[in-house]
């Protein structure tokens, strides 16, 4: 798999209220791959979303390098056309919506683009469509339930056609209902539109779905590797301020009774495989 | 408790009535029309053609009366002061006291004067409410920017204006909904907002506005990152999805309107006016 | 100090043309001591009832009594219910209002108008509470604190009032998993040592079967079970269909139970899982 976001050596500091510098990161290296599904994850300011914020210039580099494409986002020419390439979601809906109707606040990322109206209008219904909005068109955003606004965000940015969304927690505020049906469409979007999705998370259920994890904590990668690699040791997990996925507690608990349960199960469907062939 | 309920400016009424489908720019320039005509209205009849306009156009677009005016309940006291303000300070030579209290007297033109302003002011507020309830915030914004486009060739921003605009109109709603939270949190430590006087009231209003304007600094600057990050940058090569366009409709309402302007005018003109 | 519900019905924005029915003709009882939990799908209402139970919402109809005192009377002290109805609320952004953590604190106190001698004791002893250092924290920059320390700096604000009940709407949302158990423990110490009547309103259905004793489901408006948490999980088919979901642990148990395990309908915690499913599985053995 190629790279798409390539980070080197990065650190950022920003100014606190007081006055001193705070390292918010330190020497950062890491790669996005084309078409793969990230998590990122580490407790709250562990700098998961400093890390997310260069990927699309919102950021740039005190020191070190972050290339999208090939392209420099320190270099300000290349601004536009990394933001083409990687949309991004933020966590509280209210705070990311422009426009009050549905489809007008979709068409906002394509209209900046200078896009052609039927162009718009194409991308407009295509990403309605591709999230399952179509019966929401017309509505007006403050009669949606936080969970349909998070989606419409969603279709705002996939309408810009990016070849990578970073989604900074995108459910943290949302009921379970619709967290499930937001992370479910970023599944849809990665597997069915070769999207390369970049998912900032808390839950841990949701990271089981990831092809790769990357745990943060105080500025730092500290861990990375698939969800199954990295979940083989639930001590270093809490410690890092997170938790164990509910399964995998769960297979860890039948172990310990003597069940033979393959260790590093990890989700629902293998531990009730490895359960069934028990029986 | 509920803060938001009484707000009307701002607030779009979705609808598919005539009136919400009339081209944006027709909405705009009839309610400048109105807004003109009345500061020069001087008689109660012209008030009445008016009235009878305004509830025209409400039960044509279905707003319930009542829905339109309750945004005016807050302005009553000042209107009141007003009214009172009038009576006693206006007169002109001539003029006929109706009663006198100490140094104070009361004569018809005053209580014309404070009839015909306190009149003026529940109209303009009126047609401007109607022109947001039945106009989206997005297509209001399309008309005024089309309408504005001439004075982009001086050098205007009318775009950039235009987004500071759609982004004010939303932050008024959010802005009420988080007054309503903080008040109801410090209601729940003790701070009686719903009982005491006016001045008690009043007071109890300052420890508010610091974590209101702390968190509307943050979600603007949530906004602007967020709007950054869908690749805006100012008006400069924007393109539109919907382009406007008039209609016969456009063009029925646009005379009818000329119609009543015509109307109105002529009462100005011949009708003396009551003061 | 009880609430009583009685035939509560209340709409949002009566009035205009956004009215909507939130609630409609609530019944429920809360006793002393106890741990309610409140749940329900997204505008279910839970926010809006809790609302009612320390007078910030009035009804439209119906009656909320609260220690033999029908809250709708002009005579009830409604500044007295809130201190002894405490209420933190989800977004702690809304609710901190002074510069430092412990003025924040006294905020509740000194509008009790108590003696400064005695509001500095409740800051001490509200801070003691919920594991926030005084030294450390008294003179603290409300913005310097991260989410949890917002969140338990909240609760001590409420708890500084001197609650007998005390009312949690979501304060968890948005923490990550260590920063829910922090808040968590100090919930549950706070109903135990305490003994506070702790009304709790979470989306997370892994906090209220780890914590709640008995779970209200409200569903358009309306009581759909009160019970205790073990039987209103029982009926895990009704939770799912009006749009809620089960515990983690239970989302396992449940297929299990498809896929032909013997376990009991309603599990709440992974040990109690472990023990049922081991259980089981022997049971099986001796069968074959």
């Amino acid at each position: 798999m190629n790279p798409l976001i390539e980070v080197a050596n990065l650190s950022y500091s920003y100014r606190a209220g007081s006055g001193n510098e705070v390292a918010a990161l330190k020497d950062i290296t890491m790669k996005v791959f084309e078409g793969e599904l990230l998590a990122i994850t580490g407790r709250n300011g562990s700098g998961k979303s400093t890390l997310a914020r260069h990927f699309n210039c919102l950021l740039t580099p005190v020191s070190g390098s972050v290339e999208v494409d090939g392209l420099s986002v320190s270099d300000k020419c290349n601004v536009a056309s990394i933001r083409r390439q990687v949309g991004m979601v933020f966590q509280n809906p209210d705070n990311q919506l422009v426009s009050s109707i549905v489809e007008e606040d979709i068409a906002f990322g394509p209209e900046n683009l200078g896009l052609p109206a039927e162009e718009i209008r194409r991308r407009v219904d295509w990403a309605l469509k591709t999230l399952n909005l179509k019966n929401l068109q017309y509505e007006s955003l403050n009669q949606l339930s936080e969970g349909q606004k998070q989606l419409v965000a969603i279709a705002g940015v996939l309408a810009m056609k990016p070849r990578c969304i970073v989604l900074d927690e995108p459910t943290a505020h949302l009921d379970p209902r619709s967290r499930r049906e937001v992370i479910k469409n970023a599944l849809r979007l990665n597997r069915e539109e070769g999207i390369t999705i970049v998912l900032l998370t808390h839950f841990m259920e949701e990271v089981t779905h990831c092809d790769r994890m990357i745990v943060m904590d105080m500025g730092e990668i500290k861990m990375e590797g698939s969800p199954r690699e990295v979940f083989d040791s639930e001590e270093k997990i809490i410690n890092l301020g997170l938790d164990f996925p509910v399964s995998a507690k769960l297979a860890e608990g039948l172990r310990k009774q003597g069940i033979r349960i393959p260790r590093k199960t990890i989700n629902a469907e293998e531990l009730i495989k490895s359960l069934c062939q028990l029986k | 408790m509920e803060l938001t309920k009484n707000i009307t400016l701002g607030v779009y009424l979705p609808g598919n009535t005539l009136i919400h489908t009339l081209d944006p720019r027709t909405k705009i320039v009839a309610t400048a029309l109105l807004i003109t005509l009345l500061l020069f209205i001087k008689s109660y009849l012209a008030y009445v053609l008016f009235l009878i306009l305004i509830i025209a156009i409400l039960i044509i677009a279905t707003i319930p009366p009542g829905y339109a005016f309750c945004g005016l309940k807050p302005m009553l006291p000042i209107l009141l002061l007003m009214w009172i303000f009038q009576l006693f300070l206006y007169s002109t030579p001539g003029a006929t006291v109706i009663f006198s209290w100490w140094i104070f007297s009361a004569t018809d033109a005053g209580l014309h004067m404070g009839n015909l302003i306190s009149m003026r002011v529940l109209f303009l507020f009126t047609v401007t409410t109607i022109l947001t309830l039945t106009t989206s915030i997005v297509s209001l914004t399309d008309g005024l920017e089309s309408l504005l486009n001439p004075l982009k060739k001086i050098g205007l921003p009318t775009q950039e204006l235009v987004m500071t605009m759609i982004i004010a109109l939303r932050f008024v709603l959010i802005l009420a909904e988080e007054l309503d939270k903080i008040i109801k949190a410090q209601m729940a430590r003790g701070v009686a907002f719903d009982r005491g006087n006016f001045i008690q009231k009043t007071r109890n209003l300052f420890p508010v506005f610091l974590p209101l304007f702390i968190n509307a600094f943050k979600r603007a600057e949530e906004l602007i990152v967020a709007m950054e990050a869908r690749s805006y940058s100012g008006g400069k090569g924007r393109t539109k999805m919907k382009t406007l366009h008039m209609g016969r409709l456009d063009l029925l309402a646009g005379l009818f309107m000329l119609l009543f302007s015509v109307l109105v005018v002529y009462l100005i003109l011949t009708i003396p006016p009551a003061i | 100090m009880p609430i009583e519900v009685n035939n509560l019905s209340y709409s949002y924005k009566k009035g205009t043309p956004f009215e909507k029915q939130v609630l409609s003709n609530i019944n429920l009882k809360i006793n002393d001591g106890e741990f309610v939990g409140i749940i329900g799908p997204t505008q279910a209402g839970k926010t809006t009832l809790a609302q009612h139970f320390n007078a910030l919402l009035v009804p439209d109809q119906g009656r909320v009594i609260v220690n033999g005192v029908d809250l709708a009377e002009k005579k009830a002290d409604l500044v007295k219910l809130r201190h002894n109805v405490g209420y933190v609320f989800q977004n702690p952004d809304y609710q901190l209002f002074e510069p430092t953590v412990g003025e924040d604190i006294a905020f509740g106190p000194r509008n009790q108008n108590l003696p400064p001698k005695e509001i500095e004791n409740r800051v001490l002893e509200a801070m003691a509470q919920v594991g926030l250092d005084y030294d450390t924290f008294n003179k603290r920059d409300i913005f310097a604190l991260s989410g949890g320390q917002k969140r338990r700096a909240a609760i001590a604000g409420v708890l500084a009032c001197k609650p007998q009940i005390m009312i949690l709407d979501d304060v968890t949302a948005g923490l990550d998993p260590g920063g829910r158990k922090e808040i968590i423990n100090v919930i549950k110490k706070l109903h135990h040592e305490q003994e506070i009547t702790t009304i709790y309103i979470s989306n997370s259905m892994d906090e209220i079967a780890a914590l709640a004793e008995r779970i209200i489901v409200l569903n358009q408006g309306q009581v759909l079970f009160d019970d205790q948490t073990g039987e209103v999980f029982l009926h895990a088919r009704k939770l799912i269909d009006i749009g809620l979901e089960l515990p983690e642990v239970m989302n396992i148990t449940t297929r299990l139970i498809e896929a032909g395990f013997n376990l009991p309908g309603a599990i709440l915690s992974i040990d109690q899982a472990v023990h049922a499913i081991a259980a089981s599985l022997q049971k099986g053995q001796v069968d074959a």
